[in-house]
């Protein structure tokens, strides 16, 4: 997340330095061969925290799916522990359940991801044809939706959404839906996960997406969006052959990053579903977490968690390309 | 997250550039009609995006008798802070914002510290492993929490530091020390080396010109790192949730998801939107806060670049 702004930026200073490679180039040797050990020294602390907070817990899961620590006691006394080779895998992937928690997972990954990419474009575009005072007022209300927590989105739209007292159900009952009032947004996991999970989500993600989608829409030269009207193009053509290849690398990393986060949604069904989620409700975080954590399943966890980084793998790879390729011209 | 942010913060300034080209005089009836629409639009997008949050801070204010009324109201009969009273005289709430406090500042600190000194190396050295470590960080900051929270938890409880603050702590440098390498990075980049080499003829160490150079002058760039460090952990649940287990250790963020399923307070929703907002307030503060500051200093950083 954090990687694209200050990748654009270097990338910018970096190109700068382009031209005089020279002198830039000798001063860099000269340092290097100064502190040959000083950068080890400096990135050791960093190595050591993120060897034992990131590598080794990874290694970890990958010991646990081969094993069969599937209840506290197991976790207790790793003596009872044993190794059971991919019988866990494929007790987890013979598991009817599994299958439709990754179907129903990629299904609102992919709502959600066309609905706030969709929205946040179009809210972009708007926000470049405004008057000042509109932009101010819009830009001012994101940044307000942006500071709020994602528990705290959940624990809102729940009462938005609420059966008694909601004031969503009022406001279709205003509107005419007069078979609206005390309806139960939740009781169909269906219509909850894909309509309340996907508005509370689609909510919190348009902040990001409409600032940094309308910041890289004024990196577009006018003078080529003018030129393309002079030559005939309507406001869709002069968006899809002028603005869009350029604002294309930023949009690309905003799909995968919402792709990426969207895939590994929680915070906000554990918050809309009062910590207790329905199996409806599962998506892979949730099913994962209520394996591991509600049921002891510590290796049927693991297997899950395996699973979704392998299911977010090719997403996850593309983001990462993209990211080194803006800034990696260092 | 923070992408945006940064981006976000730099539209105020293009505003009044962009504006005044548009509609430049060809058929400016229609031109301004078209303004006219698209503020429109604009301005129910934000109320939409707005409403949400009034409605949270307006159940806060709304008193029993309202919240139990047939047909909600867009506007409270009579003010009533009640519900703020129901939070605060919740023995847990203060405390749990206390925690939460004793966390971010440790996470953020130690995240800082270490992840300026990464910063530096990969700023300013070309060294064996540098690419790699690079690429490191950036699939660190990718990897799922949830699937490291169990490991996490045995690796702490292993540790002893399972249900201490510490242990949440060094948790928490799992995402604040990838992202602070990877901004200060380049913030530190375009400090010209001239200054530390003109430190070092003038009788500075190497090490000196770490600490009496760039640390200064990436000053603007720390600021800026701490902040958006200070927010994701201060939102920060899924390990909060999973590593914490006490009563009296509980973030603000668990006491909030504990407090809005309880019994008592489960269908209280003016107080659960209390304490919603009271355990949001400090982040939306620091927003509103820094965010010229820090937008000034990401500017002046350009800048001097």
């Amino acid at each position: 997340m954090s990687a694209i702004q200050s990748e654009r930026r270097e990338g910018g200073v970096e190109r700068l330095e382009g031209p005089v490679p020279p002198p830039a180039a000798s001063r860099r040797r000269g340092v290097k061969i100064r502190g040959g050990y000083i950068p080890y020294v400096l990135i050791l602390p960093a190595i050591v925290v993120l060897l034992a907070v990131m590598a080794y817990p990874l290694v970890r899961v990958i010991l646990l799916s081969f094993q069969n620590v599937n209840s506290y006691l197991r976790l207790a006394v790793p003596g009872l522990d044993r190794w059971i080779g991919f019988d866990g895998f494929s007790r987890v992937f013979s598991d009817a359940q599994f299958w439709q928690v990754v179907e129903r997972s990629f299904l609102f990954t992919v709502e959600v991801v066309a609905l706030s990419i969709g929205l946040g474009l179009a809210f972009a575009l708007v926000l470049n044809r405004v008057s000042p005072w509109a932009k101010i007022f819009v830009v001012t209300v994101l940044m307000f939706v942006w500071a709020i927590p994602a528990l705290v989105t959940g624990t809102v739209f729940r009462w938005l959404f609420a059966g008694v007292g909601g004031v969503i159900d009022y406001i279709c009952y205003l509107f005419g839906g007069s078979g609206m009032k005390n309806h139960d947004w939740f009781a169909d996991p269906t219509e909850g996960l894909y309509v309340v999970v996907a508005a509370c989500v689609v909510w919190g993600a348009l902040p990001f997406l409409v600032l940094g989608l309308n910041a890289a829409m004024t990196q577009v030269p006018k003078e080529l969006v003018e030129a393309s009207k002079v030559d005939g193009a309507n406001p869709w053509q002069s968006f899809r052959h002028v603005v869009l290849p350029i604002i294309r690398p930023f949009l690309l990393l905003c799909t995968s990053l919402s792709f990426i986060w969207d895939f590994q949604v929680f915070t906000q069904i554990w918050a809309l579903r009062q910590n207790s989620p329905e199996p409806g409700y599962w998506t892979v975080g949730v099913y994962l977490y209520e394996q591991g954590f509600t049921s002891s399943h510590y290796s049927n966890s693991s297997v899950i968690s395996i699973a979704m980084i392998l299911l977010m793998l090719v997403v996850l790879v593309a983001y990462i390309r993209q990211v080194v390729k803006i800034g990696g011209q260092s | 997250m923070d992408v945006g942010f940064t981006t976000a913060r730099a539209t105020p300034d293009r505003l009044p550039a962009a504006q005044p080209r548009r509609g430049n005089g060809r058929r400016p009836g229609q031109s301004r009609a078209m303004t006219g629409l698209w503020n429109t639009v604009a301005v129910v997008f934000g109320l939409v995006m707005a409403f949400p949050i009034y409605w949270m801070i307006l159940t806060t204010v709304k008193s029993n008798h309202d919240l139990l009324a047939q047909n909600p109201t867009f506007w409270p009969t009579h003010f009533d802070f009640s519900s703020y009273s129901t939070v605060f005289n919740d023995p847990d709430f203060l405390n749990s914002m206390r925690n939460t406090a004793i966390i971010t500042v440790g996470s953020v600190l130690a995240g800082l510290v270490v992840g300026f000194l990464a910063a530096v190396a990969v700023a300013r050295f070309r060294f064996r492993g540098r690419n790699p470590f690079i690429v490191a960080i950036l699939i660190v900051q990718m990897v799922p929490l949830l699937s490291i929270a169990i490991p996490l938890y045995i690796v702490l409880n292993k540790a002893g530091l399972y249900d201490q603050y510490l242990g949440v702590i060094v948790a928490y440098l799992v995402f604040t020390i990838p992202y602070v390498v990877w901004t200060l990075r380049s913030f530190i980049v375009n400090i010209p080396v001239e200054l530390d080499e003109a430190a070092m003829v003038d009788g500075c160490t190497r090490w000196g010109a770490f600490f009496r150079i760039i640390l200064p002058l990436s000053l603007p760039g720390l600021v800026t790192t701490g902040v958006y460090a200070w927010i994701q952990a201060w939102n920060e649940f899924i390990l909060a949730n999973t590593l914490l287990s006490s009563n009296d250790k509980r973030t603000s963020m668990v006491w909030l998801s504990f407090y809005s399923s309880s019994p008592t307070h489960g269908a209280d929703y003016g107080s659960q939107m209390a304490g919603a907002l009271l355990v949001s307030l400090p982040v939306i503060i620091l927003f509103v806060v820094f965010q010229r500051k820090v937008a000034s200093g990401l500017t002046a950083g350009a800048v001097k670049g």
